[in-house]
């Protein structure tokens, strides 16, 4: 891992094209301005984990499409009929 | 016999879509083969065309959440060259545990697809305001 000191105002160009930039430190954190292209996605890390986390645990799904569309049905309709 | 109309629908009835940044924590997965299985409704799936071993069931969100709406930022929308809201499909994936009836779909990470040009990407919503794992199964 690369380690950088950099006091507020100063910055990092990180593959020629993302700038994250210190704007300042506070007792909350450290401010981060972040310039990227459109096409390169920025996330809090844990932000990014827990969607990454749903998706890899959507693809364990172990039932068949159909059966599991067929519970959905059968508990939607039997709340239809609770009204 | 009918026309098929859209050349990216293929013979067996599956929309191909390609998703430039793949899924969250799936880059690598591109493509992505939607299917719409007539006993599988509400459901769809999703295939990686890449890998055969991951698939996905999806679901339209505002099926079990009639006032979900998804906000696109400036950039976001155009990414995806949306020319108007009704070109934007939403979907969202399901995740089913061991214990089925308590199957969940992460309405803070939703699928937003173009469909007019296939094009598709995984938005990511703030979990403070969008739950992770919304139950889709009404609990007595």
């Amino acid at each position: 891992m690369l380690v950088i000191t950099r006091k507020p105002e100063q910055s990092i160009i990180i593959g020629g094209e993302v700038e994250v930039i210190v704007l300042g430190i506070t007792k909350d954190g450290v401010r981060l301005g972040i310039k990227a292209p459109r096409s390169v996605q920025v996330h809090r890390r844990e932000v990014f984990e827990a969607i990454a986390a749903e998706n890899r645990a959507a693809a364990e799904a172990k039932l068949p499409l159909q059966s599991v569309a067929a519970m959905l049905r059968a508990a939607q309709a039997k709340k239809q009929d609770d009204r | 016999m009918t026309q098929n109309q859209d050349p990216i629908i293929d013979s067996d009835g599956s929309v191909l879509l390609t998703f430039p940044k793949g899924l969250l924590g799936f880059p690598e997965l591109r493509g992505f083969r939607l299917l719409e299985p007539h006993d599988g409704y509400p459901l769809k799936f999703l295939q990686s065309v890449e890998r055969d071993e991951v698939s996905f069931i999806c679901i339209d969100p505002a099926s079990v959440k009639p006032d979900y709406s998804v906000p696109l930022g400036e950039e976001e929308s155009e990414a995806l060259h949306l020319e108007s809201p009704d070109e934007a499909l939403v979907l969202t994936l399901v995740v089913i545990p061991d214990d089925a009836k308590s199957m969940t779909t992460n309405l803070a990470g939703p699928l937003v697809i173009n469909v007019r040009s296939k094009i598709g990407f995984q938005i990511v919503l703030s979990a403070e305001k969008y739950p992770l794992r919304f139950p889709i199964i009404p609990q007595d």
